[in-house]
């Protein structure tokens, strides 16, 4: 029991804690998008906005507004515009506050 | 439920400070948590059910589940919050002892799918106070993990370390 005890603690198996080792393939699962703010201009952020079923993307004049809490991780948005998004891999999102879960992305307001 | 002094009058900060401390001491190694489910498509529901197998392992981290919300120090609510389950969302929520914490889990209660229904609230902070919001459509169970150790005050926040942008040289 002791020497089982040793070995999982020196292969990081046993813990007490959030585990340091993720299975590798967890990163395939679907995840929320990353974008690309080089290439978002306001007509791929119509184009975003328009796409995304969960109405987690909004935009104004100047930002692209992400709510990863709304966000299903459906990947519509990845098939619509794949040059300006790509996929975070991240899923430990848990926030204390709802203003953590939304993310700004500037647009490109020169050239439409 | 003893060491939890909180004192009116006090500087706000301190006063979040000082009860996020006894949170800890509190919950720290003893959590229990009750499960509501206020319209959910039941994929946030399997997911929880997983923090119980061996892979995950919820009881080493000393949290657990219980049926009764008089027990409970955590409210974990999935789904967007139907209007029909209102009356029974706050009924257990004032059924639990004090101090408690609300966690929100999956898109639904974060306003993503069912945000303008009108059968639904839409956000579950329209109707309870939410300590932890828990993105994902189902949240993973580590997910769960992360949300369930930051309401605790045994995890720092994540989120605010992920950058959700691509940078053209790591693209090339």
């Amino acid at each position: 029991m002791a020497l089982w005890f040793i070995r999982g603690l020196a292969r990081r198996r046993v813990t007490t804690r959030f585990p340091a080792v993720i299975d590798p393939w967890v990163r395939t699962l679907p995840s929320p998008p990353t974008f690309n703010s080089s290439l978002l201009t306001l007509t791929v952020a119509d184009k975003l906005v328009e796409c995304c079923p969960s109405r987690a993307l909004s935009h104004d004049e100047r930002w692209l507004v992400f709510d990863v809490g709304a966000c299903t991780s459906c990947g519509t948005c990845q098939r619509v515009v794949p040059e300006a998004t790509g996929v975070s891999g991240v899923f430990e999102l848990a926030a204390r506050t709802s203003a953590q879960l939304l993310r700004r992305f500037p647009l490109q307001v020169g050239d439409r | 439920m003893t060491g939890v002094t909180v004192r009116s009058g006090g500087d706000e900060g301190q006063l979040a400070a000082r009860l996020e401390h006894n949170i800890h001491t509190l919950f720290g190694r003893s959590l229990y948590v009750r499960t509501i489910d206020t319209g959910s498509c039941a994929a946030c529901e399997s997911e929880i059910r997983l923090l119980l197998a061996p892979h995950y392992d919820l009881q080493r981290l000393g949290i657990f589940f219980t049926p009764a919300p008089r027990h409970a120090d955590v409210l974990m609510v999935t789904g967007p919050v139907i209007r029909a389950m209102e009356v029974a969302l706050r009924k257990t929520y004032d059924a639990m002892p004090d101090p408690k914490l609300v966690v929100a889990v999956g898109a639904c209660p974060l306003g993503g799918v069912y945000d303008d229904d009108e059968f639904a609230w839409g956000r579950l902070d329209r109707v309870l106070p939410v300590d932890v919001y828990i993105p994902g459509c189902p949240p993973s169970p580590l997910a769960l993990l992360q949300g369930l150790l930051l309401a605790t005050g045994r995890l720092a926040v994540k989120i605010d370390h992920v950058s959700f942008e691509v940078h053209l040289e790591a693209t090339k």
